[in-house]
């Protein structure tokens, strides 16, 4: 009975060890940055040395504009919600400032737009027909603008 | 001399001419209790094989190694799952990043699927 619960115990502690060691040791590293991302591309798309280095440098030179963006397209957002709270709550619209609003938020979707093609446009000119319809396919799959992916189709 | 004459002498001359009736589903009943009395002895011998097979060497050390590669297994499969969703944390950065109006295309296409108040 005791070689019996010692060979059990064993085999559990072994088991554990195991585990615990390979799943530490392998542990993915879970950064969401920029190089994260890129490291992601490279993976999954396969990219060789010299195309991740041309992609990796196309997304540092845009990312600045890209980020700025975003932080425009959210504080445009955040005055849209304003703009609406304000209309349920007083039941008044102030138009001249409302269409002042809507021209800057087409100016900025504009922008975001032809940014995100030009990024595009630009990596997917680095990478070989295989590549090229996987990245399309990922960016489609989520949604992204689909004249930025016609446009290269 | 004879013994005097019993009045039940005659009622144990018939009893043992016919047998008495056996009493329904003897047989099945029989088997239930050979059943039930052989039922912890089972068990006995269920629990004293389990030690004899774990008193082989042999059995112990595959068993060990059993639990190690199970335990090996168990962690890749833990693994693969949390990169798949790493992975699809970063195509979701990715993509925000590339696309700033992404979000807002969601979240407008939800406002618009949504029901007007």
């Amino acid at each position: 009975m005791k070689r019996t619960l010692f060979v059990f115990l064993l085999g559990l502690a072994g088991g554990l060890l195991a585990h615990s060691s390979w799943y530490i040791a392998h542990q993915p590293d879970t950064s969401n940055g920029l190089d994260a991302q890129l490291a992601w591309m490279k993976s999954s798309l396969h990219l060789s040395d010299q195309q991740f280095a041309r992609i990796k440098e196309l997304h540092a030179r845009s990312s600045p504009q890209l980020l700025a963006l975003g932080t425009q397209v959210a504080r445009m957002r955040a005055e849209f919600a304003a703009f609406e709270n304000t209309r349920r709550t007083t039941g008044e619209v102030d138009f001249l400032e409302f269409a002042h609003f809507v021209e800057q938020r087409r100016a900025v979707d504009r922008e975001c737009a032809e940014s995100t093609r030009r990024l595009i446009v630009a990596a997917v000119s680095v990478m070989t027909q295989q590549q090229r319809d996987q990245y399309c396919r990922t960016l489609l799959k989520s949604g992204v603008k689909t004249t930025a992916i016609d446009s290269i189709n | 001399m004879h013994p005097p004459s019993d009045p039940l002498d005659p009622l144990l001359e018939r009893w043992r001419d016919a047998a008495p009736p056996l009493p329904e589903h003897l047989t099945a009943e029989i088997w239930r209790r050979i059943a039930a009395a052989e039922t912890p002895a089972q068990q006995l011998s269920l629990f004293a094989r389990i030690e004899a097979v774990f008193a082989r060497p042999s059995f112990a050390v595959a068993f060990v190694a059993a639990c190690t590669m199970l335990g090996l297994f168990l962690a890749e499969v833990r693994l693969s799952r949390l990169q798949a969703e790493h992975n699809a944390q970063l195509v979701q950065s990715y993509l925000k990043l590339i696309d700033p109006l992404l979000e807002t295309a969601a979240t407008t296409r939800s406002e618009a699927a949504a029901p007007q108040s």
